[in-house]
C-alpha cells in the first residue's frame, strides 16, 4: 500500500500545481470588471436614498469616542458624533455644533455659542450642559480613554448659559481647538452619563444612528431624521462589514456588493491605477503616517550621532517606496506631507552613500566597501514584527546598511511582544516605528516621538528615548506661540534638529489608496479624515445588474 | 451509569485542565493587553489607568481564582457585569472580555451554534465523499480506480484550506455568481447559501482522511469469513461492500468522524477567516492576537467541554454499533 502511493505521488502534485495556477490565474487576470456608471450625466443635485456598503479588513472593537482607537473607528465615529467644530475640505476650522467661538483671555479661554435645536439620536436637545457632561465624562477616572493626555492644558468647562460654554486653560494651548475637533470627547447623549460604561448604546448628534451592531462582524447606520443641517443625509443607511479578506473585498466590489474599496492589496492597487475606466474613480489622500528606523539613542552603536546619521544617509528611500507605489512616499523628515508644519523646503534626510561611509569613518568605524574590511565589529540586533511591511523592510535596511559596515540581526515578533519589547527602555538597539496623526498639528509628531518628556522606562512613545534640550525648549515655546507664522518656524527648526541628530532615519509616509463605484457621488478625499461619506449620496437605481 | 460518571468526571478533569493551561500560558505570554487596548499613541499615564481597570494590574494567581470563583455562582455577584443566569438560580460568568469589552459568555454563545453547525454539516461532507472513495478502493484493490481514488485523497490532504477556499470563491461565487462570496445571511435561505462554500472547503480537505480510513478498514473486513460467506450465498458486490463491510468498519469511522467533529469546533480558524464565516475559530484568532485572556479562556473552556462531550459520545454509540463492545 505504501509502495503504491509513493510511486502515484507525482501525479497528484502536478495536480496541485495546476490547481494553485488557475487559482493564481484567477486571481490576477489583468482585466477588472467595468466600473458600474451612474444613472445620470448630472451629478448637481443629489439624489437622497438608498444603502453606501462599505468594508474593513481589520475589526472595530468599541464605537464609544472617548474610547476607540482603532483607526477603522474613526470614519464611524464622525458620523455618529458632531463636534463643536469642524474642519473643510482645505483643512481650515469651520463651525458645527458650535455656531461661532472666540479664544479670549490671551489664549486661556474659548467660548463657544451652540446652534439652538439641535437634537442627539434619542430626541433631547443638545444644550451646554452636554458639552461639559461629554467632556468630563472622557475625563472621569474611571473612563479608561487613551486621550486624556491630548486634554492636559485643560483646567475646567464652565457653563455659562444655555447654549453657551466656556474652556478655561492652564496655559495658552494652541493645540486645544484641534484636539476638541477630534472625536474624544464630542457631545454624547444624555443617557452616557458621567463616564465611560461598556452596556452603553453609542448615541450623539451626528448625521447617522446606530440601528446594528454584531461585534466583530457587521454594523449598520441608519439616517438621523433630525439631524441639524438641512437636506443632509442623503444616504437612508451605510453599512459596514468586518474581517473582510481585501481580496474578497475586490471581487464583492466588482460584482457591485461594495460601493467603495479602501484595503486594496498591492497587485489590486496596481491594476486601479492603471486601468483607464477606474483612474478617475480612484483618489490618493494625503499622507498622515510616518514611518522610520527608530535608533535607541541610549544604546550602542547608536548612541553615537554619527552612527545614527550614517543610517539616515545610508537609507535609499526609493527602494522602501517600490514596495507599494502608490501608497507609499519617500520620506525626508519627522512630519507627512498631508499635516501642518512639513516643511517643503526642508532637504532633511537623503540618500547619500558616500555620506554615510564618511560618517562611519568619524564614528570610528571606518568601512571599506570594496574589501567589505571595517564597519562596526558586532552584529546589531533590531526586532521586527509581523505587521504591515515591517518584515520586508528589515531585510531591505539589513542589505542597505550592510554596505556602510552594520551589520543588522533580524528578529522577528508578534504584534503585542514587538509593542512591549520596542517601547522599553534600554532593550531593543532599532526597530521600525511608525506614527499617525492624532490631530492635525506638527507638536503630535514632534512631541511625543521626540520630545524628552515622553520617555518612559515602559511604554514610552519616544522610543530612540532621544533627548535634547533645544529640541524640548523650541517645542515648548511653540505650543504657547499665538502667532502662526512664528509657530511654523519653530516647527521648521524642531524638524531641522530631529533629522539632523537622527533619532530616527525616516523611510517613508503612508498614504491610503480609495477606489469608488461611478454610481458613488458626493464623496471626495477630505484632508483631515479618512474615508468621510457623511455627505455621499448613491445615483443608481437597479443596484443589482448582471456585469459580464 | 457508574462508567457513566467516572466518565463524566474525566470531561470535568479534561475541561478544568485545558482552561487552566490556557489561562496562565496567556498570562505569561509577553505582550500587554492594556497597550493593545489603549493604541499606539496612548502614554504611559493612559495605558496604566487601563491596566488597572481591566484588573491586570493584580497577579496572574489572584486573577485566576477570580476567574474560578465566579464561573459557576448562585447569586448574581455585584462586581461584575459580565454574569447570565444558567438554571436553577445557578449563574454562569466567564468574565468580560478586553477586547470586545462585552461579556465572554454572550460572545461565546452567539459564535457556538454557528461553529457547530459548519462542523456537522463538514463532517457530513467528509463522510459522504470519504466512505463511497473508500469503499470504491477497498472493493476494486489494484485497479486505476484504486489509484485514482488513492490519489484524490493525497491531492484533498494536500491542499490546505486558504488555497482550496479562495479557488472555490473565486469559481463559484464570483466567476459563475452561484453562491455568496462569504459572510452569514440573515435569513436561515441564506445562511444555507453561505454555509455551502466554508463546509465544502472543510469536506474536501478532510474527506482524504476518511478515504484511506475506509479502504483500509474494508481491506481487512473484506477479507474475512463472513464476506467470504456473503459472496458464497450470491449476494451482489455492492451488498456484499456495504452491508456487510462498511457495517462493521463503521465504528473506527464513527470514532474518527468524532474527533475531526471536535477538532473543527476547536478551530477552523481559516476557513472561518476565509470565508467571513462569524464563528468561534475566527473570534479565537482575533483574541489570541489581542491577548484577551479571559476571552480566549472562554473559548477554550466552551470547546474543549464540546469536544470532551462529543469524544464521549462517540464511546457510548460505539458501544450501540459494535455488538462485540456490550
Amino acid at each position: 500500500m505504501m509502495d503504491s502511493i509513493l510511486t502515484s505521488k507525482v501525479l497528484p502534485r502536478a495536480l496541485v500545481l495546476a490547481a494553485s495556477a488557475l487559482l493564481l490565474f484567477g486571481a490576477c487576470r489583468s482585466r477588472l470588471a467595468a466600473p458600474f456608471p451612474p444613472d445620470h450625466g448630472d451629478n448637481s443635485v443629489p439624489l437622497p436614498g438608498g444603502t453606501l456598503s462599505l468594508a474593513s479588513a481589520t475589526d472595530l472593537r468599541s464605537l464609544d469616542p472617548a474610547l476607540a482607537a482603532d483607526a477603522v473607528a474613526q470614519p464611524i465615529l464622525l458620523l455618529l458624533f458632531d463636534g463643536l467644530v469642524d474642519y473643510d475640505l482645505q483643512g481650515a476650522f469651520i463651525p458645527s455644533l458650535a455656531s461661532r467661538w472666540e479664544l479670549a483671555d490671551q489664549g486661556l479661554t474659548y467660548r463657544f455659542w451652540l446652534r439652538p435645536g439641535v437634537r442627539f439620536h434619542d430626541g433631547s436637545e443638545l444644550t451646554a450642559h452636554d458639552i461639559a457632561r461629554s467632556i468630563q465624562r472622557m475625563l472621569h477616572p474611571a473612563t479608561p480613554s487613551p486621550f486624556k493626555g491630548f486634554y492636559a492644558s485643560l483646567q475646567d468647562v464652565v457653563v455659562e448659559g444655555l447654549y453657551l460654554v466656556a474652556m478655561h486653560l492652564r496655559e495658552p494651548d494652541t493645540t486645544f481647538l484641534h484636539v476638541l475637533a477630534q472625536p474624544a470627547a464630542r457631545p454624547v447623549c444624555p443617557d452616557a452619563l458621567d463616564r465611560s460604561r461598556d452596556t452603553w448604546v453609542p448615541c450623539g448628534t451626528g448625521p447617522f444612528r446606530l440601528q446594528h451592531w454584531e461585534r466583530g462582524v457587521a454594523l449598520r447606520l441608519v439616517r438621523h431624521d433630525a439631524y441639524f443641517r438641512p437636506g443632509l443625509p442623503h444616504l437612508d443607511a451605510i453599512s459596514y462589514r468586518f474581517n473582510f479578506h481585501p481580496v474578497t473585498q475586490r471581487l464583492a466590489f466588482e460584482a457591485g456588493e461594495l460601493d467603495l474599496l479602501h484595503d486594496l492589496t498591492q497587485a489590486d492597487l496596481t491594476r486601479f491605477r492603471s486601468d483607464p475606466r477606474w483612474i478617475p474613480l480612484g483618489a490618493a489622500e494625503v499622507a498622515h503616517t510616518v514611518v522610520g528606523e527608530s535608533l535607541n539613542t541610549e544604546l550602542p552603536p547608536f548612541d553615537s550621532v554619527e552612527v545614527r546619521r550614517a543610517v539616515a544617509a545610508a537609507i535609499d528611500r526609493e527602494q522602501y517606496r517600490l514596495l507599494k507605489p502608490g501608497q507609499l512616499v519617500a520620506a525626508n523628515q519627522p512630519v507627512p506631507p498631508g499635516v501642518p508644519g512639513h516643511e517643503p523646503n526642508l532637504v532633511g534626510q537623503t540618500y547619500n552613500l558616500d555620506a554615510a561611509l564618511e560618517h562611519m569613518k568619524r564614528a570610528g568605524y571606518p568601512y571599506d566597501p570594496s574589501s567589505q574590511q571595517g564597519g562596526y565589529p558586532h552584529p546589531i540586533p533590531y526586532l521586527s514584527s509581523h505587521e504591515g511591511l515591517s518584515e520586508t523592510t528589515a531585510q531591505l535596511l539589513q542589505q542597505q546598511l550592510a554596505k556602510i559596515g552594520l551589520r543588522l540581526q533580524l528578529k522577528v515578533a508578534s504584534w503585542p511582544a514587538f509593542l512591549a519589547a520596542t517601547h522599553r527602555r534600554r532593550t531593543v538597539a532599532a526597530s521600525p516605528q511608525g506614527w499617525s496623526l492624532d490631530f492635525p498639528d506638527a507638536s503630535d509628531f514632534l512631541g511625543p516621538l521626540f520630545g524628552s518628556a515622553a520617555i518612559q522606562d515602559d511604554d514610552s512613545t519616544n522610543t530612540s528615548f532621544f533627548r535634547h534640550t533645544g529640541l524640548d525648549d523650541l517645542l515648548v515655546r511653540a505650543r504657547r506661540e499665538l502667532d502662526a507664522t512664528r509657530r511654523r518656524a519653530l516647527f521648521a527648526e524642531a524638524s531641522a534638529i530631529v533629522c539632523d541628530e537622527a533619532p530616527w532615519a525616516f523611510t517613508y509616509y503612508y498614504r491610503s489608496y480609495e477606489v469608488r463605484q461611478g454610481y458613488v457621488r458626493g464623496y471626495v478625499p477630505h484632508p483631515i479624515w479618512t474615508s468621510h461619506v457623511a455627505e455621499a449620496w448613491i445615483d443608481r437605481s437597479d443596484r443589482r445588474l448582471p456585469r459580464r | 451509569m457508574r462508567t457513566l460518571l467516572r466518565r463524566l468526571l474525566w470531561v470535568l478533569l479534561v475541561v478544568w485542565a485545558t482552561t487552566t493551561l490556557t489561562f496562565f500560558v496567556t498570562a505569561v505570554l509577553p505582550g500587554d493587553p492594556a497597550r493593545l487596548v489603549a493604541g499606539p499613541s496612548a502614554g504611559p499615564a493612559q495605558i496604566e489607568a487601563i491596566r488597572r481597570e481591566l484588573g491586570l494590574d493584580r497577579p496572574p494567581l489572584f486573577r485566576y481564582g477570580l476567574f474560578l470563583r465566579r464561573l459557576v455562582h448562585t447569586r448574581g455577584h455585584a462586581s461584575h457585569q459580565s454574569c447570565q443566569p444558567l438554571v436553577w438560580g445557578v449563574h454562569v460568568d466567564l468574565g468580560q472580555s478586553v477586547r470586545f469589552r462585552q461579556p465572554v459568555l454572550g460572545l461565546v454563545a452567539s459564535r457556538l451554534p454557528r461553529t457547530l453547525l459548519l462542523a456537522f454539516a463538514a463532517v457530513c461532507l467528509q463522510l459522504a465523499f470519504g466512505i463511497p472513495l473508500g469503499a470504491l478502493a477497498a472493493a476494486r484493490r489494484g485497479t486505476w480506480l484504486d489509484t485514482g481514488a488513492v490519489g484524490a485523497t493525497l491531492l484533498g490532504a494536500s491542499v490546505p484550506t486558504f488555497l482550496l477556499g479562495p479557488l472555490l470563491q473565486f469559481l463559484f461565487a464570483y466567476e459563475l455568481q452561484l453562491l455568496p462570496l462569504d459572510g452569514y445571511g440573515t435569513t436561515p435561505l441564506e445562511h444555507a447559501a453561505c454555509l455551502v462554500l466554508p463546509a465544502l472547503t472543510l469536506g474536501i480537505v478532510g474527506s482524504a482522511g476518511f478515504t484511506r480510513l475506509a479502504r483500509s478498514e474494508l481491506m481487512t473486513v473484506l477479507a474475512q469469513d463472513h464476506v467470504r460467506t456473503a459472496r458464497a450465498k450470491g449476494l451482489g458486490e455492492v451488498a456484499v461492500v456495504f452491508r456487510h463491510g462498511v457495517r462493521v468498519a463503521l465504528g473506527p469511522l464513527v470514532t474518527a468522524a468524532g474527533l475531526e467533529l471536535g477538532g473543527l469546533v476547536g478551530g477552523a480558524m481559516v476557513t472561518e477567516s476565509v470565508f467571513r464565516w462569524p464563528g468561534l475559530g475566527q473570534l479565537s484568532v482575533q483574541a489570541a492576537l489581542g491577548r484577551d485572556s479571559p476571552l480566549l479562556s472562554g473559548i477554550v473552556l466552551v470547546s474543549s467541554a464540546t469536544i470532551a462531550l462529543l469524544t464521549l459520545l462517540v464511546d457510548l454509540s460505539y458501544r450501540w454499533l459494535d455488538p462485540r463492545q456490550r
